[in-house]
């Protein structure tokens, strides 16, 4: 027992050879750790600077240059009650009246004729619309309006354009009558053609039906032919076939999908243009393939334990298939889901082929009622030159990425939800 | 060739009979030509070294192969006189008359309760909640388990321990109260304590349903097995009493096995 303490240097893992190889084997892990540590830096760094960059641009484009105009509807000689101002022409009737001019007259009294020149042309349709939600401010004497200002005076309050209006801007500014103020219209309104009077609501409203129609139709078909092709399909030169086809489906470029819609749904259904029915349909079409192709790898992930399992004990295939299989697939099913869904819903390509860029200043009241959606919306701002439209773009991609996130987030909940573990 | 020892070789009452089966895996034949009798009263364990088929041969008797594409299988299997593979005989009441437990332990990853009342559910056996509380109470009590799990049958049948899993198979097999219980390897996955347990279980279970179990352990053959097969390359070398098979045997290469020589 005394010889132990002693090393012996000659065996091979004890020589200087074998610790330099030894060092050079933690000198790569090294390496190979630094470099990981690296892509993540850099590809955190470039997404905290895209969103900072966005917010930042977006932040201004829910806000909106407003002129603060009291109104005294007793004095302008405005007539109407609560059957007239809620009825679908009110509009009109407030305009035959003259109501473009009433503001246009109270705007001169409060920040002068030259900011009343300033005002946006539109302003009087949030007068119009302000009276046609709460009827009663029609006897009112002096009701607070913050009223748009048009392009170019929005443009000076930013410190940009002729130096005339910027020093009108910067003098109004300080008498109190215009500001940057909290657009919450912006949520509410629809398309048009002067960035202050823009909103979001009826491309998000189109998003959101187009969406609808997309997993009604992509969800079930593409979890039913999953099934059927993994669970009950022959293997033979057929299945191959449609298997071959249904991957090479999924790596189709969109726009290809918008000229089948194109060919084929508006010419089934002419009078459809630009309807979310239409897009939705176009979007499953692109969808599905990426639904069958994860369902397929979410059900082969099922332990063919359970199978034999539920067999073993009598289970007719078809209760095989939706009291084992099924509930245990369905979180990847809904993670192919979430992929498929979060791609049609930034999908621009396809939805230009069949009409969804069309100028639409109506949020769609139904599924067959003309639209446009989120990503297109932000496609038309971008090509617009009024500066206006550069910050009302970033809101814009804000709220796309909102819905997104929220989208997103609700099929993980759904995912975890029924996420089991054996 | 096959030798059946004389003492079973008159046996009238057989549960299930297997005439000249063979089994294909595509062109390659995983079991040539076996013929044997299962006897209602006796567990019967199948033994052999690995690759031998034992395994492939205990699934044609619920035809569990029908579920692997590329297998065929050949020959006669009988259920009281009837052909399993008739017409008339449904796959999934033949399933339901003969239950199979599995080497790995499979629970449904459901609770406990409703791991036990599948069976019965999906059969209409129990329709109301009383009547399948009872079955289940009856399951695991005949399975051993009851005791341990009684005041947690939410539980997910996936948290137990290995041995508990593999008796929760077994109360679910009873669940639906077959007559033949096909047994995989049952305890190959178990500590030597979970083992004993599923051994004496099998011993109670024995009488009450006809048990065939495949094991490569000759030990646990001997333990709880009444009648023994042999299987080697395929074949069924010898078939006979356990303690013959063990003591007696007559073919060189069941003696060659017993006495551990290869396998």
């Amino acid at each position: 027992m005394t010889d132990i303490a002693s090393p012996d240097l000659t065996r091979p893992t004890r020589t200087p050879e074998f610790e330099k190889r030894m060092r050079k084997r933690y000198r790569s892990e090294r390496n190979f750790k630094l470099m990981g540590q690296g892509a993540i830096v850099f590809s955190v760094a470039v997404l905290v600077f895209l969103l900072g960059n966005m917010l930042m641009n977006g932040i201004g484009g829910f806000q909106r240059a407003e002129l603060t105009v009291p109104i005294d509807f007793v004095e302008s000689g405005l007539v109407g009650d609560e059957v007239s101002l809620t009825a679908p022409s009110a509009v009109q009737i407030l305009e035959i009246q003259g109501l473009p001019e009433i503001v246009k007259r109270y705007a001169e009294r409060a920040v002068g004729e030259e900011g009343a020149e300033q005002m946006s042309d539109q302003a009087w349709r949030d007068v119009a619309a302000a009276l046609q939600s709460d009827p009663s401010i029609i006897n009112s004497t002096s009701e607070v309006f913050y009223l748009p200002a048009g392009s170019d005076l929005a443009a000076g309050l930013a410190g940009e354009g002729s130096p005339e209006i910027q020093a009108l801007a910067q003098r109004l500014e300080a008498e109190g009558t215009l500001g940057e103020n909290w657009d919450w219209g912006f949520m509410t309104r629809s398309d048009a053609t002067s960035p202050q009077a823009v909103g979001i609501w009826g491309a998000l409203k189109g998003s959101i039906l187009t969406m609808l129609v997309t997993i009604a139709l992509a969800f079930p078909i593409g979890i039913l032919s999953a099934l059927y092709l993994e669970e009950y399909a022959p293997k033979n030169r057929w299945t191959d076939l449609i298997e071959v086809s249904i991957n090479n489906l999924a790596a189709v470029p969109s726009i290809i999908f918008g000229l089948l819609g194109l060919a084929v749904f508006l010419t089934v259904f002419p009078n459809l243009r630009s309807a979310p029915l239409i897009g939705g349909m176009t979007l499953a079409l692109m969808t599905m393939p990426v639904i069958v192709i994860s369902g397929r790898n979410a059900i082969k992930a099922v332990p063919p334990s359970i199978r034999d399992g539920a067999l073993a004990v009598g289970a007719s295939p078809v209760q095989v298939v939706f009291h084992h299989v099924l509930p245990l697939a369905l979180p990847g099913m809904l993670t192919g889901t979430i992929i498929g869904m979060a791609r049609a819903l930034g999908e621009t390509a396809p939805l230009l082929m069949i009409g969804m860029r069309a100028f639409v200043a109506t949020p769609p009241s139904d599924f067959t009622s003309p639209a446009t959606v989120l990503p297109v919306q932000i496609f038309l701002w971008s090509d617009e030159i009024d500066q206006g439209f550069v910050e009302r773009t970033s809101a814009a991609i804000i709220v796309l990425l909102l819905f997104l996130l929220l989208m997103n987030g609700l099929a993980i909940y759904l995912r975890n939800k029924f996420e089991k573990t054996w | 060739m096959t030798l059946i020892h004389d003492k079973i070789k008159a046996d009238q009452s057989a549960k299930m009979k297997a005439r000249d089966v063979s089994v294909y895996y595509g062109s390659k034949k995983a079991i040539d030509e076996v013929s044997i009798d299962i006897s209602p009263d006796y567990v019967t364990a199948f033994i052999g070294p690995s690759g031998c088929g034992k395994s492939t041969f205990l699934r044609c008797f619920n035809r569990m192969n029908d579920t692997i594409p590329v297998a065929r299988v050949d020959g006669l299997i009988e259920l009281d006189g009837e052909n399993i593979h008739s017409d008339a005989m449904d796959v999934v009441q033949l399933r339901a008359r003969v239950g199979m437990v599995f080497q790995k332990p499979n629970p449904f990853p459901k609770s406990i309760y409703e791991n036990i009342a599948y069976g019965p559910k999906i059969h209409g056996l129990a329709e109301k909640k009383p009547d399948l509380d009872t079955v289940v109470e009856k399951s695991l009590t005949r399975a051993g388990l009851w005791d341990e799990v009684k005041d947690r049958l939410d539980d997910s049948g996936t948290a137990l321990s290995g041995g508990q899993q593999q008796r929760l198979c077994i109360a679910r097999a009873i669940a639906v109260d077959p007559e033949v219980i096909l047994m995989d390897e049952p305890a190959s996955a178990l500590d030597p304590i979970a083992t004993a347990k599923i051994e004496e279980l099998i011993d109670e279970l024995s009488g009450r349903y006809a048990i065939v179990i495949v094991t490569h352990s000759m030990q646990q053959a001997a333990r709880v097995s009444q009648r023994t097969a042999f299987f080697h390359l395929g074949k069924m070398v010898e078939y006979g009493p356990t303690s013959d098979i063990f003591t007696n045997p007559i073919e060189e290469r069941t003696k060659d096995y017993i006495t551990g020589r290869y396998g």
